[in-house]
């Protein structure tokens, strides 16, 4: 039996059993290519279900959807290492309890979904600590090394011309599971802290204000990259705070549901004077 | 006989226009983004695409711009209205979808008062369409009775040649008219037939889709719940839509001096309606999705005459969760009855 039929009929037992209330995965998308998120809430729907290596959108976004588990019931969600990443942060920061998740982990080999073995957050360590000694997006390395190579004034002028181009939809933002504040700063109006125009200065304020606040956080899944309409290559950035944090703290976002977010926490012993 | 203009001539022709004192603006991709952008020759074009990534409405609807410079004085204000600068333009290349969508709008921007950010750019413009010989998974003008040749908003339509080599020339309005005037010499007379326009599956049934939003108990439908649960509500289908035209209107600058500024907003972000009371009347993302749909199909229509659609697919081609109105108008079309 292959993953999806393997992962179809098993989530079909958790919804008849009514182990889980709702199975977030894939299903067939508008073209061949395609495959787009599905809430499959009965036994048969989860004949909609769908694993291939098309399946590349992290599905964590949707866990904090308003309500969702705040009943406490279960739900099984089908992720790749980066949505498992997710989760521990999301745990890490309290914002879900990880107990009430049923992960169908798999990967993305030479194109093709290999299950990953498990079901509980706890089991996927080994899977977390495997895509760290992988190193930080290797298909990142050149481009980015690129960019740190030329002059500080080229790579103004780079950002300057991609982020020219961001008409500030926040398809970065929506599809990211870091970016779950109900009301995120640039919407925060009484005053308006952030210019909501998308003018060279305002699309500076959103992109700096949105990688701040991925660094240490970010798990590299590229739904922003992927997701932006205007092709504006945000894994870069990403990539660029991921290395920043790993380089200067020794940390990858991630590991563990009691992992301390970085930039939330200190050291006594910090040999910068600066902290106490 | 008709009149044929042959690639190999465009540069001649970029050139004549410019020389008349248009700013020729075409397909382009630059910096990773399909978009119109003016060019000097012919080797900037990008004429092969289905589709740019962006619309032309950019350039009459800018995503931000500046209305007014204000300075606010002890008994008095100084206010300086930016009107954008008289500016002839063609826009060569423009797709049938994309030129629909601005006459779709021109009602729009001058219905209770005449919007000159707008028609100064409309009035200046002259929009050269190329019917469209190939389309995509998601082009779906004839399922909103448009086609690949349609000539609405266009002043110039130009039908590829079946050989390939240019293109048939038709004018369509006065304003297409004269602009052939300083191209005249570079035109030639022939008979060669246009190749096939595309072929675009009809994909719902519009009719049936309108009766369904027109009925009162359509609105508080189970279907909008269901049809819209994947959305994670970003703005993308709207701000790439070349009919979307919803604003927002920002004062930038400090308590005496600034800019008043026309920015695009859209009905997928929950802070579109929120009121200063903190009540919110669209507050879930399946009432903002209804709206988006009701106001392109039903309401629009009632006031306009016209859908709020001009079937170029954008909204599923880039949406980052495979959403789209082609889904949801199928999915309306297939309702039992």
């Amino acid at each position: 039996m292959g993953i999806q039929e393997q992962y179809i009929s098993e989530a079909a037992g958790l919804l008849s059993s009514g182990a889980v209330k709702l199975v977030i995965g894939y299903s067939e998308g508008s073209t061949t290519d395609r495959r787009r998120p599905v809430f499959v809430r009965t036994p048969a729907e989860a004949e909609r279900l769908m694993l291939d290596g098309a399946c590349v959108a992290n599905l964590s976004t949707y866990l904090l959807s308003e309500g969702l588990l705040s009943d406490g019931k279960s739900v099984a969600v089908f992720l790749k290492p980066d949505g498992i990443r997710s989760i521990n942060i999301l745990a890490a920061e309290a914002q879900l309890n990880p107990e009430q998740l049923v992960i169908f982990g798999f990967d993305i080999q030479n194109g093709q979904a290999r299950p990953l073995q498990g079901r509980k957050i706890s089991d996927f360590t080994p899977i977390v600590e495997a895509a760290r000694a992988a190193g930080l997006s290797p298909e990142l390395q050149g481009e980015a090394e690129r960019l740190e190579h030329i002059s500080a004034a080229e790579r103004f002028e780079y950002w300057k011309e991609q982020f020219s181009k961001c008409i500030k939809c926040y398809a970065c933002r929506q599809v990211c599971p870091m970016c779950y504040c109900r009301r995120c700063i640039v919407d925060v109006n009484q005053p308006q802290w952030v210019n909501t125009s998308s003018h060279t200065l305002g699309n500076f304020e959103w992109n700096i204000v949105r990688a701040f606040h991925l660094a240490g956080r970010c798990v590299a899944c590229g739904g922003c990259d992927r997701s932006c309409p205007v092709n504006i290559p945000l894994r870069l950035i990403n990539h660029r705070m991921a290395k920043e944090v790993l380089d200067a703290f020794d940390y990858y976002a991630g590991e563990s549901t009691d992992q301390k977010p970085v930039l939330a926490t200190f050291r006594p012993d910090d040999p910068e004077t600066f902290i106490l | 006989m008709t009149r044929i203009l042959l690639k190999n001539k465009l540069d001649d022709c970029i050139a004549a226009w410019r020389s008349a004192g248009f700013s020729v603006l075409a397909p382009v991709r630059r910096s990773d983004l399909s978009r119109f952008d003016e060019v000097e020759r012919s080797a900037d074009m990008a004429l092969d695409l289905v589709l740019t990534e962006r619309t032309i409405k950019d350039h009459f609807f800018p995503q931000t711009e500046p209305l007014v410079k204000y300075r606010i004085k002890k008994h008095d204000i100084d206010s300086q209205e930016m009107l954008p600068p008289d500016r002839k333009r063609v826009f060569f290349g423009v797709r049938p979808c994309d030129a629909s969508g601005l006459a779709i709008d021109d009602p729009l921007f001058g219905w209770d008062y005449r919007d000159e950010y707008w028609f100064k750019r409309r009035d200046n413009a002259v929009i050269v369409t190329i019917a469209c010989t190939a389309s995509d998974d998601f082009c779906m003008c004839t399922s909103v009775n448009l086609a690949p040749d349609s000539t609405k908003g266009s002043d110039v339509i130009l039908r590829p040649l079946q050989n390939g080599n240019g293109w048939l020339v038709e004018a369509l309005s006065d304003r297409g008219n004269a602009l052939l005037e300083p191209i005249a010499s570079i035109l030639q007379e022939g008979s060669e037939s246009p190749a096939p326009s595309a072929s675009v599956p009809v994909r719902f049934d519009v009719e049936k889709v309108m009766e369904w939003l027109a009925d009162p108990a359509s609105f508080e439908s189970h279907f909008w719940k269901d049809i819209s649960v994947r959305c994670i509500g970003c703005g993308s289908c709207t701000f790439l839509c070349p009919t979307c035209h919803c604003f927002d209107i920002q004062d930038e600058g400090d308590t005496y001096t600034g800019i008043r500024r026309k920015n695009w907003d859209s009905c997928s972000f929950p802070m579109f309606t929120m009121h200063t009371s903190g009540h919110n009347p669209r507050n879930t993302q399946s009432t903002r999705w209804r709206q988006r749909i009701m106001h392109k199909f039903n309401y629009y229509r009632g006031k306009f005459g016209v859908n709020s659609c001009s079937g170029c697919g954008r909204c599923t081609r880039q949406c980052p969760v495979d959403m789209g109105i082609t889904e949801t108008l199928q999915a309306i079309t297939n309702l039992p009855k």
